[in-house]
């Protein structure tokens, strides 16, 4: 069961989030800006939104290195943070899989990058939570289809984290 | 009751959003009846939550009928009746339920997301999904679920 409640609108609602399931991963095959009657226009993306996505990608690669950069710093967090970090690199692989073009290797990489201080390590983290959260709510309205329901669901996602690391 | 709002919009731009929007509005609709089992099942000391997610519903239910009034679609009404999907016998049901009503509405939003031609209705979607999400975060908590949080609020998971 899992409609809000026993009534006709539950099976509606699941099998259209079935094809909507389908049809964000069915994205990253389109081509760019392509309108053609082999994909729902809907899901078409301008040079413009490509750019876009890429940048979303990038904010939820950073933010799957942060989770890597805090884990290391404070391992007392792994308890709270550790499945959250799982739940921020799934939500990067969907969204590289909806990102025409985007790649494994544009992750981005905690190199040279300062170091957490253990203290201030889930403090730290959080921000990065909010930050990344703020950037997917700002982007979602720019898209239409699959990938705003997509960056839509990943920025509810990562509210909830917020909550979690407060 | 209109079943996708398509009977009155054939025409119209915006004849799959509204469509959505009408699932949104029965998902309301069925939070707004379902807050009450779950309100009954706790003790009035823990019912603050339950009165504050309630209203949240009733909010979206009356501004989703404005605004699909506005387009000349005939809003949908609420069910005459809803069979629960399981006993609610304890507070640990209620916010089993309460996490099945804001679940069945992050659905419900994420479709408008996928429908919506008009940018105010995405904008809108989001931060309704959003708040969806984030009650069910206390609901999960309260249901002994765990991860209390989702990967992919609205989403199939897989």
């Amino acid at each position: 069961m899992s409609g809000p409640l026993s009534s006709p609108l539950s099976a509606a609602v699941l099998t259209r989030r079935s094809l909507l399931a389908a049809a964000v991963a069915g994205t990253a095959l389109l081509t760019v800006a392509c309108t053609g009657s082999a994909g729902d226009a809907a899901d078409a993306v301008t040079p413009e939104q490509v750019d876009q996505l890429a940048a979303q990608v990038q904010v939820q690669a950073q933010l799957v290195s942060a989770y890597d950069q805090a884990l290391a710093a404070d391992p007392a967090l792994a308890a709270t943070a550790g499945p959250l970090a799982e739940q921020a690199r799934a939500q990067l692989e969907r969204l590289r899989a909806a990102a025409p073009g985007s790649t494994p290797s544009a992750a981005a990489s905690p190199t040279g990058a300062p170091a957490v201080d253990p203290a201030g390590a889930r403090a730290w983290l959080h921000t990065r939570v909010t930050l990344a959260a703020d950037a997917h709510t700002a982007a979602c309205p720019e898209f239409t289809g699959g990938r705003a329901a997509l960056l839509g669901s990943i920025a509810a996602g990562l509210r909830g984290q917020q909550g979690q690391l407060a | 009751m209109a079943d996708d709002g398509t009977s009155t919009t054939s025409a119209s731009p915006t004849a799959a959003e509204d469509g959505a929007l009408q699932e949104a509005l029965a998902a309301a609709h069925a939070a707004v009846w379902g807050y009450g089992v779950v309100g009954a099942a706790l003790p009035v000391e823990s019912r603050e939550p339950v009165v504050a997610a309630e209203q949240a519903h009733q909010d979206l239910r009356d501004e989703l009928t404005g605004l699909l009034t506005s387009r000349q679609v005939d809003p949908v009404d609420d069910e005459a009746g809803y069979a629960l999907p399981f006993p609610v016998l304890s507070a640990i049901d209620a916010a089993a339920l309460a996490v099945t009503l804001e679940e069945g509405a992050s659905g419900a939003w994420t479709w408008v997301l996928d429908q919506a031609v008009e940018r105010s209705t995405r904008e809108l979607a989001v931060a309704a999904l959003t708040a969806a999400e984030l009650r069910a975060v206390g609901w999960r908590a309260q249901a002994g679920s765990t991860p209390v949080t989702s990967t992919f609020p609205g989403l199939p998971e897989a």
